[in-house]
């Protein structure tokens, strides 16, 4: 999911950077450098998830970003912006209700990956069977 | 190596490749965003530009363009459009289509107004970008939008 997500972002920024500026809450032009960020962090944790590297981080990161991006719509919905949530898993979605519940689940999803009883199929840092 | 180590190496290898891959690419945008500049009519809108530019205006100077017979063009998806748009105003949810409506009108060149919902709308921002790169170069953004035309009275007209 990270992954599909970050790559119209990372291809297209300039769009990226307005669909955040909508949501107007970064000051000073900094959409721009989180626009510019923000799809690289989400490609390289959806690749350590995928393949086991440093599975910790990557969750970790993950169940923090879904929590911020629940906020995020959160507070667009409460002000009525009627705006793309500029999420990068489907072209034109709006923000409301139904994205908050996805990203409900996926933070849930992400939780688990973070407090998995074995630490088991990790390249980076090797897992170890006795953990 | 506990979470917190790789979260932060996450993150710095994250910025690393993102700074990188931004200088290097064709479509690198600059690190801090500049917001679009505020025109008024006293900058003469409606003459040719050189360099392709998207303005931002008040209601007061697209009321006067409005007047001045100035095209507009409704960003908004259509399911919004029965609430009324801008008289004379051009919708489409084609860019190919509009772009072309838009041509047969007034040209490449020639100054148009695009608008959206309100003030946190974005979507006029959009399309105008998109316009931009079919090749229009003098695209004004009226961010007030629809509420603040509506609000006003100002002249507008209903789709059946």
């Amino acid at each position: 999911m990270w992954v599909w997500a970050s790559l119209d972002k990372i291809l297209d920024s300039s769009q990226f950077s307005r669909d955040i500026a909508n949501f107007h809450i970064i000051p000073f032009g900094l959409e721009n450098l989180v626009a510019i960020v923000l799809p690289w962090l989400e490609l390289l944790i959806g690749i350590g998830l995928i393949f086991g590297v440093m599975v910790d981080g990557a969750a970790y990161i993950s169940s923090g970003l879904m929590l911020l991006f629940i906020v995020l719509i959160s507070q667009a919905i409460l002000r009525g912006f009627n705006i793309e949530c500029g999420c990068g898993l489907k072209e034109g979605q709006l923000v409301g209700w139904e994205k908050i519940l996805e990203n409900i689940v996926f933070f849930g999803a992400s939780y688990m990956v973070l407090t998995r009883p074995k630490k088991v199929f990790e390249l980076f840092p090797k897992s170890l069977l006795s953990d | 190596m506990g979470r917190n180590k790789q979260s932060l190496i996450y993150f710095l290898i994250s910025i690393t490749v993102a700074l990188l891959y931004n200088f290097l690419s064709m479509t690198g945008i600059p690190l801090i965003a500049k917001p679009l500049e505020k025109v008024t009519l006293e900058d003469d809108l409606t003459q040719t530009i050189l360099t392709p530019q998207i303005r931002k205006i008040d209601i007061e100077t697209a009321k006067k363009l409005h007047e001045q017979n100035v095209l507009f063009v409704d960003a908004r998806a259509e399911e919004y459009l029965k609430e009324g748009f801008i008289l004379g105003a051009l919708a489409n949810d084609d860019l190919g289509l509009l772009s072309q409506e838009i041509d047969d009108l007034i040209g490449f060149e020639k100054a148009f107004v695009i608008y959206c919902s309100d003030d946190d709308c974005g979507s006029s921002e959009d399309l105008a970008y998109s316009l931009q790169g079919y090749g229009f170069s003098n695209i004004l953004v009226f961010q007030g939008g629809w509420k603040e035309w509506n609000d006003a009275g100002l002249p507008k007209e209903y789709h059946e």
